[in-house]
């Protein structure tokens, strides 16, 4: 017989589960297509994001300069924009000064070979200062109303917002390469031992600098769809979300050591993050709680597994003892 | 003579040392009022609060774990200090509070690093999280003006000592203390080795788990205790005090020598690193750059510093976040 093994995502889904009742019952609103519309479009960014430093944390690396990459594209856009250039042009741009982002910090630990924590905190505020010497105190408002109104709006006849398309897009790709494709296994192999994989003929260095690289265009997308939903491009926009971004992948059960995590894991992560903080926003919570329970989250993502070993291998050592 | 040269050039934090002087050598000469003493105290004053903090995390990093939650834990000290008076409190019971969440939060983190061995990034994170949101909970909008800060705080802030400012000084004893005991206490000396090589130091019969544990406690401790520099440093706090300082002092560490990698780095040095930071925020000023550079260049320059870090030192390359193994 097949045993059903329990994994922690699925744990994470049965949580997403619990919350939407909870919040069902706690106010009336909650389930309301308005409300969700309006939690898809918060979780947005940070699940966009999510995606590619779900790769990347599995590869055994980590990114703390993404929301000032999504910084620095938003306002690279709104630079661009400013100066006459079509809004168009401007978010392709702007989708490439995230890709350059991430191809820095990816050259920076595996060209040059620094720890990528270090070289992301360096970055993190290279690229957020570099969006204050773009803007100066000037953020850019006048935007054209057509692609702003894609920020607010929602798809027609429906109750999603249109940042659910490049989401969604982005999550099934990301979702295929992670989980059926060669990458997404190369991916997995240089988590668990990137020596190893080396000597099994993987490009580990490659593999890296294309992840980093992932990681800065997808906060580039990040950057676009900010600026559209906030109709304006500062240089003072979503600062921590990296944090946000981070707690989210690790409570989808990717392990911070490398080498484990799933992509539905991560955004059933995600969607829950935004679910709470929705039903704590309805049932008049302060944001702070919201605050304590992103932590409490956190913690439990890393504790409840390694009881679940520590019981596990109690349990064994019993046995062998009989 | 020679020996002493040698053992000069051996030092790790004299390249940052020497870039320092050079900093303030070419600032100095460009901008005549920051060779002041009204231009060297600008700096001491605002190096004191990440110097204390950066001196405090040292002690994590060359065990090859990190502390992000310290920038919770002095702002929320920072407002407890300034709120007791109000909820009718002396001083010293602010201190012994400031001092407790400080050890509690040290403990919490240092608990389930050392004993449940989870990721120390993971858990710091979560309880810089936590930690905030009970902060903002507790400070609920208000925040601490300068007519509510203990008399003693705001002399603190305020006053300085044959010129030089005294939240520095306590920095500075700080990092005499700590910087001692790394290099002559046992057990301090045992953070180097769990951090160089952790299956070696276990079996050299350490008792890891404690060390990291107490590790962590103090840092947590003088973390909490810290909320005084800040609170005598700016004479205000609110929810969002001590925002965003963990990444501000791993940075400085980091150019001051202490490598994430783990196994290196002194008190000294963390120091360093962070007058050199503050230093140079202060001297794009002086030389008229705008100010909406520096935060640029304060990552460019971190960037440079652990470039030249690698460059210098013939280690292998890393293979996790932290660094080489």
């Amino acid at each position: 017989m097949k045993k059903f093994n329990f994994a922690w995502e699925h744990g994470v889904v049965v949580f997403l589960i619990c919350v939407i009742g909870a919040g069902s019952l706690m106010s009336p609103y909650f389930a309301t297509t308005d409300n969700l519309s309006f939690v898809l479009q918060d979780v947005g960014e940070i699940a966009i994001i999510a995606l590619a430093m779900t790769y990347l944390i599995i590869a055994g690396e980590i990114d703390l300069s993404v929301a000032s990459t999504l910084n620095l594209s938003s306002a690279a856009l709104g630079f661009a924009f400013r100066n006459g250039i079509s809004f168009e042009v401007s978010i392709v741009i702007g989708l490439l000064v995230g890709l350059i982002c991430g191809l820095i910090n990816g050259y920076l630990v595996t060209i040059i070979g620094l720890p990528s924590l270090a070289v992301t905190i360096g970055t993190l505020a290279l690229y957020r200062g570099l969006a204050y010497a773009l803007l100066g105190n000037e953020p850019v408002n006048e935007l054209p109303d057509a692609w702003i109104n894609l920020g607010v709006t929602n798809i027609p006849n429906t109750f999603l917002p249109w940042s659910v398309i490049p989401l969604a897009v982005l999550g099934a790709i990301a979702w295929v390469v992670l989980h059926y494709t060669r990458i997404g296994r190369w991916t997995f192999a240089i988590g668990i031992n990137a020596e190893a994989a080396k000597f099994s003929g993987i490009p580990v260095a490659r593999m890296k600098l294309a992840l980093f690289a992932a990681t800065g265009l997808m906060s580039g997308v990040a950057g676009v769809v900010y600026t559209l939903r906030f109709a304006s491009a500062s240089p003072d926009g979503a600062v921590g979300y990296e944090l946000g971004v981070i707690a989210a992948v690790l409570f989808g059960g990717v392990a911070i050591a490398g080498g484990v995590g799933s992509l539905w894991g991560v955004l059933a992560a995600v969607l829950s993050l935004g679910a709470i903080r929705s039903a704590l926003q309805l049932a008049d919570f302060s944001a702070n709680a919201l605050l304590v329970v992103s932590g409490a989250l956190l913690l439990v993502s890393v504790v409840v597994p390694r009881a679940i070993v520590i019981y596990k291998g109690r349990r064994k050592s019993v046995v062998a003892n009989k | 003579m020679r020996s002493l040269v040698q053992k000069a050039l051996r030092v790790r934090e004299l390249p940052v040392f020497i870039f320092l002087i050079l900093v303030a050598v070419v600032t100095g000469t460009a901008n005549h009022a920051f060779f002041t003493l009204s231009g060297l105290q600008d700096v001491l004053l605002g190096v004191a609060v990440i110097a204390t903090l950066a001196v405090a995390q040292t002690l994590v990093i060359v065990m090859k774990h990190i502390d992000l939650s310290v920038g919770s834990t002095i702002g929320f000290t920072a407002y407890v200090l300034g709120a007791s008076s109000s909820w009718g409190h002396g001083l010293w019971w602010g201190l012994g509070v400031s001092l407790g969440i400080g050890l509690l939060v040290g403990a919490l983190n240092g608990f389930m690093v050392a004993y449940l061995k989870l990721p120390s990034l993971v858990v710091t994170l979560a309880t810089l999280y936590i930690v905030r949101g009970i902060f903002n909970e507790i400070a609920a909008g208000d925040s601490i003006t300068e007519d509510r800060v203990p008399r003693a705080i705001n002399f603190l802030g305020l006053n300085t000592f044959y010129g030089i400012p005294l939240i520095f000084i306590i920095a500075f004893a700080l990092m005499l203390v700590v910087g001692f005991i790394m290099k002559r206490v046992r057990a301090a000396r045992d953070l180097y080795a769990i951090g160089s090589n952790l299956p070696a130091a276990e079996l050299a019969g350490i008792p890891v788990a404690r060390r990291v544990f107490l590790a962590f406690l103090a840092t947590g401790a003088i973390s909490g205790l810290a909320g005084v520099l800040l609170l005598a440093r700016f004479n205000t706090a609110a929810a969002n005090s001590g925002t965003g300082l963990e990444l501000n002092v791993v940075a400085a560490c980091v150019v001051g020598g202490v490598a994430i990698a783990g196994g290196i780095g002194t008190a000294y040095g963390a120091v360093i690193g962070a007058v050199l930071l503050q230093t140079i925020t202060l001297a794009l000023g002086a030389l008229g750059i705008p100010q909406f550079w520096q935060l640029a260049i304060n990552g460019l320059l971190l960037i440079a510093a652990i470039s030249l870090d690698r460059y210098l030192s013939s280690r292998v390359k890393p293979t996790s976040i932290m660094g080489s193994n």
